[in-house]
């Protein structure tokens, strides 16, 4: 309980970079909001992948300071104000790049974890 | 970011969020959930929500800043619902940073503020003495600097405007005014060529003087006034904020730059040289141009020069060749006052972490709801930083009235004096002062606090680790004040020592009862001696008659007055040393009654006599004098002669050693002798005239402004051309002379006594909160039958432990800097062991007392209460 901030950042650190790709990935197919993201997360990785809002909220606003994404008010399919976030053309180029060193990053642990089939 | 635009994020979060909660709620409901269960599984999901937003808060990157504002109004709150720590912690601080921007105001306006002239950093001073001779010859010789001199200190008399007064004026070289680029308030200020014979009769007026003598009248200027029996006509006036060299310059006179007149051209006044560096030249060339200079100027004196003269002679900046002398006593109280504000600064740290005790629960809580040890150190640090700002606050209301005070214990002659206001450096020193106050005093508590919330958490009553760290880290606080205050009472006792022993010096004169004046004629009148000596013999008669009067003599140079006569001498079949002239001795010209009226007692041999003034011409000398000329053998009847007589005096009488310079030596180091010679026209001095100025010295019981006003009367009567000026007792131009110690001295006990008061303190608050800590312990071994003597013995020898290692720590600290004191100290060594013991005994006995009171509520401690207590 008492470290549960630290518990929070810790998480964030850890995933950083993938969630960021992940978010990054997720807005390619159209502009969403923040509960849509983690919805289609968590669907596109069969329910294996749950978001933590204490990791998304601050991630998705990390990414709109860097320009990655920009924000803006719309009316959800249902009728509901929401914050949609797109991908900005920085963020076209800076998913590209995470998506390379992610395929350079998983054939390098898939090389560790599996040396014979090398 | 601006206020509105934060208030515009927060309120976007909020909607994010809430839309957030309400989609997830919605696809819940769609699938067949209640809206009740629905808005409870959502929020579960979702997790903290304030912590959510919280971390997001993070990532807009100014978090920190609005976190400091929280932390400050936090801060506020809890100032005010502890008023009476508030109020102790701030009133510490206050006096602390009050006593330090106090002594900055002086070190700045002093020491470092740049002087008030055009592009100051190019002025330089030559700290050689120069005749003019010598000036006028850097002035076409010298390369790198535009070059000039002032000589201060010259005395005039100005007369033709009611009464007559004593001015104290500058000869200053044509062009000293466009080296400072200082203009006037009035007309115009010399130009160039107008330090010679015969174009040199102008003078330029101090604003003071215009104001005071002349009614700030413009029309002033172009007329001529009597100076010293010369005509000058006024060419201008200066502002009121133009003091150069000193405050006390009331006219600026041009130097009478003469190179027919070789002994007053190459042998008159030596002065120091003034120069602004021209454009591309450094201090380095300068320092080369000079050294240069004085290798090959020696030649152009008419007379061989000793290799000695200006031997050293540099350039150093003009700012600070002007306040060399008081640098060392300044930085000195600076030093002073650090040490009273690291007091202070232990001492707050300690309150402050007794109070955390009491804090822990507090800062438990906060913990378990989220703050990181850094979020947690970081507010106590504000609050501390607060404190500190108040402290600071009041600390500058503190400094203004006392620097009102420190400028009125500070000799007047204190250069620079005048300047010292607080302006915004003093603000800045201030609030940084402040702000890092509250740091250092409020870091270590703050940082043991955050540990303390990690380890301890919730239990309660925790008598762990984190109390005993405390205990260590408040046991060493108090022994650090103790150390500081031991420091201090220590250089405060060296002082005290050396002022007792000087004020306790024998002068070899007796002050009581003696009033003294200076009786000016112009130089003129006494170009004939006969006059001369006739109008002083009639002001001595009159004198004689005052009522209560019991002895009238004259004297050209005081005891203690601030002027030295110098006079060669040759002493009969005295063998110089090879390459050294005749010995340089201080002459004193007085009438016969003065040893009488000075209370100067007579060693050996007789003083002088009326028949002496007009018979054999005789001289005395004073005891250094005799053993240093005639070592072994008795100075009566020996010979001495002021260089170019012609006639051998003989010397009748030896008298004790005088303090005449100042009261810790007798002479300067560059005098070889002293010797008194009676007042008529065969004592002359180095211009080969008798002394036209000199000072009356009435033994009286009368009152002293009754005789003065005598006395004026009775000169005014005799000569109304002349002026009475510098009317005071002998004791208080006694206590004049130690006006610099005086005030050093007053100075450091106050600090010292400032830090022994607040380390007192310190070992209280300590023993206190140890005391309260073991109420419980003290219950239980009371309980187990240990008697109250073993308790008081147990809670003294704790006090006893932690004052003794301070008082321990102290001397060996003092040990090591106390020789910053040592050009301030006279007869006491700067580790007096004597000092050393009594303030460690004092400062033993204070602590012990500080230890008693808690002492003594242990011993008191009801067992049953105790056993109660918590």
């Amino acid at each position: 309980m008492a470290e549960k901030k630290e518990r929070y950042q810790n998480r964030i650190e850890l995933l950083q970079g993938t969630l960021d790709l992940l978010i990054l990935q997720t807005l390619q197919w159209g502009a969403q909001h923040g509960y849509g993201i983690s919805v289609a997360i968590r669907n596109r990785s069969g329910e294996l992948l749950q978001v933590d809002t204490g990791s998304l909220y601050p991630a998705l606003h990390r990414l709109e300071k860097q320009k990655w994404i920009a924000a803006e008010w719309r009316i959800s399919e249902n009728n509901q104000r929401a914050k949609f976030y797109r991908l900005t053309a920085a963020g076209k180029k800076q998913l590209s790049k995470e998506r390379s060193r992610w395929s350079q990053l998983s054939d390098a642990i898939a090389g560790v974890l599996n040396p014979e089939q090398r | 970011m601006s206020f509105w635009r934060r208030k515009k994020r927060e309120a976007e979060l909020y909607e994010e969020v809430r839309s957030h909660l309400e989609m997830a709620k919605r696809e819940r409901v769609e699938r067949g959930d209640t809206a009740k269960d629905a808005e409870r599984a959502a929020r579960r999901e979702f997790g903290n929500i304030e912590l959510v937003k919280d971390v997001t808060r993070g990532a807009w990157g100014w978090r920190w800043l609005e976190e400091f504002v929280e932390d400050a109004r936090y801060g506020l709150r809890r100032m005010r619902k502890s008023p009476g720590f508030t109020a102790i912690a701030v009133l510490t601080l206050a006096l602390g940073i009050g006593a330090n921007s106090a002594i900055f105001s002086l070190v700045n306006g002093i020491l470092l503020s740049s002087l008030p002239y055009v592009n100051p950093e190019q002025l330089v001073r030559l700290t050689g003495a120069y005749p003019k001779g010598a000036i006028v010859a850097m002035r076409e010789q010298v390369n790198t600097m535009d070059v000039g001199a002032y000589d201060e200190g010259q005395e005039l008399n100005l007369t033709g405007f009611g009464q007559p007064v004593r001015l104290t004026g500058t000869l200053v070289s044509a062009e000293l005014f466009s080296i400072l680029g200082a203009r006037p308030e009035l007309g115009r200020t010399f130009y160039p060529g107008e330090d010679v014979p015969g174009q040199d009769n102008f003078v330029i007026l101090s604003h003071a003087l215009w104001e005071q003598r002349f009614g700030s009248d413009a029309t002033i200027l172009g007329r001529s006034i009597e100076l010293g029996g010369v005509s000058r006509q006024v060419i201008g006036v200066m502002p009121a904020d133009f003091r150069f060299p000193s405050t006390k310059t009331q006219v600026w006179i041009p130097l009478h730059n003469d190179p027919r007149n070789a002994v007053n051209f190459w042998a008159g006044d030596f002065m120091p040289g003034i120069g602004r560096l021209r454009p591309g030249s450094t201090m380095q060339q300068a320092q080369t141009e000079i050294r240069m200079f004085q290798s090959h100027v020696g030649a152009l004196f008419p007379w061989p020069m000793p290799a000695s003269w200006n031997a050293n002679a540099s350039v150093v900046r003009l700012q600070n060749g002007m306040v060399a002398e008081v640098r060392a006593r300044l930085l000195i109280l600076l030093g002073a006052v650090a040490l009273v504000l690291m007091i202070a600064c232990s001492n707050v740290a300690n309150l402050t972490l007794s109070r955390a005790a009491t804090r822990e629960k507090e800062i438990s809580i906060r913990s378990a709801l989220g703050a990181g040890r850094q979020r947690i150190t970081r507010q106590l640090l504000t609050e501390s930083v607060l404190q500190a700002l108040f402290g600071g606050l009041l600390g500058l209301a503190f400094a203004k009235e006392g620097l009102i005070l420190l400028k009125a214990v500070l000799p007047a002659d204190t250069p620079r004096l005048d300047e010292v206001r607080m302006d915004w450096h003093v603000l800045v020193f201030t609030g940084t002062l402040a702000t890092l106050t509250g740091i250092v005093f409020g870091l270590a508590p703050a940082l043991h606090s955050a540990r303390a919330a990690l380890t301890e958490a919730l239990k309660s009553g925790g008598r762990g680790t984190a109390v005993s760290v405390s205990q260590r880290l408040r046991r060493s606080l108090a022994i650090a004040q103790v150390a500081l205050a031991v420091l201090l009472v220590i250089a405060a006792g060296l002082m005290i020592r050396s002022f007792w022993a000087l004020s306790h010096v024998n002068p070899g004169f007796r002050a009581e009862h003696v009033l003294t004046a200076r009786i000016t004629p112009n130089e003129s009148f006494c170009s004939d001696p006969m006059r001369c000596l006739a109008f002083y013999r009639n002001v001595v008669d009159q004198a004689q008659a005052f009522p209560g009067t019991s002895g009238v003599a004259l004297v050209n140079t005081l005891p203690l007055g601030g002027r030295v006569s110098k006079r060669s001498l040759d002493v009969e079949n005295y063998d110089l040393p090879p390459g050294e002239d005749s010995p340089l001795f201080w002459l004193n010209v007085v009438t016969p009654e003065y040893f009488r009226v000075m209370g100067i007692s007579l060693l050996s041999g007789r003083g002088f006599t009326d028949s002496d003034v007009s018979g054999a011409p005789v001289a005395v000398v004073t005891a250094e004098t005799a053993r240093r000329f005639w070592p072994n053998q008795s100075a009566i009847g020996k010979h001495i002669r002021l260089l170019d007589d012609k006639d051998w005096r003989t010397v009748v009488g030896v008298i004790p050693d005088v303090r005449a310079y100042d009261l810790q030596r007798n002479a300067p180091e560059w005098i070889g002798g002293t010797a008194y010679v009676p007042y008529n026209a065969t004592a002359t001095l180095e211009d080969r005239r008798i002394p036209s100025e000199m000072t009356i010295a009435i033994r009286t019981a009368s009152d002293d402004s009754e005789i003065a006003m005598m006395l004026r009367n009775s000169v005014a009567a005799l000569n109304h051309e002349v002026p009475v000026s510098e009317v005071k007792t002998m004791n208080a131009v006694v206590s004049e002379a130690v006006a610099t110690p005086a005030s050093t001295t007053a100075l450091l006990a106050v600090f010292a006594a400032l830090a022994l008061v607040l380390g007192t303190i310190g070992i209280y608050g300590v023993l206190s909160f140890l005391v309260s800590n073991r109420t419980r312990e003290i219950g239980v071994r009371m309980a187990l039958g240990a008697q109250r003597g073993d308790v008081l013995r147990s809670v003294m020898g704790e006090g006893a432990k932690l004052s003794l290692a301070g008082i321990a720590l102290g001397m060996a600290g003092a040990f090591a800097v106390m020789r910053v004191l040592s050009g301030e100290l006279y007869g006491v060594g700067a580790t007096d062991p004597l000092t050393f013991c009594g303030v460690a005994i004092l400062v033993a006995f204070v602590a012990l007392v500080a230890c008693y009171v808690p002492a003594r509520r242990a011993m008191r401690v009801d067992p049953v209460v105790a056993l109660r207590y918590e």
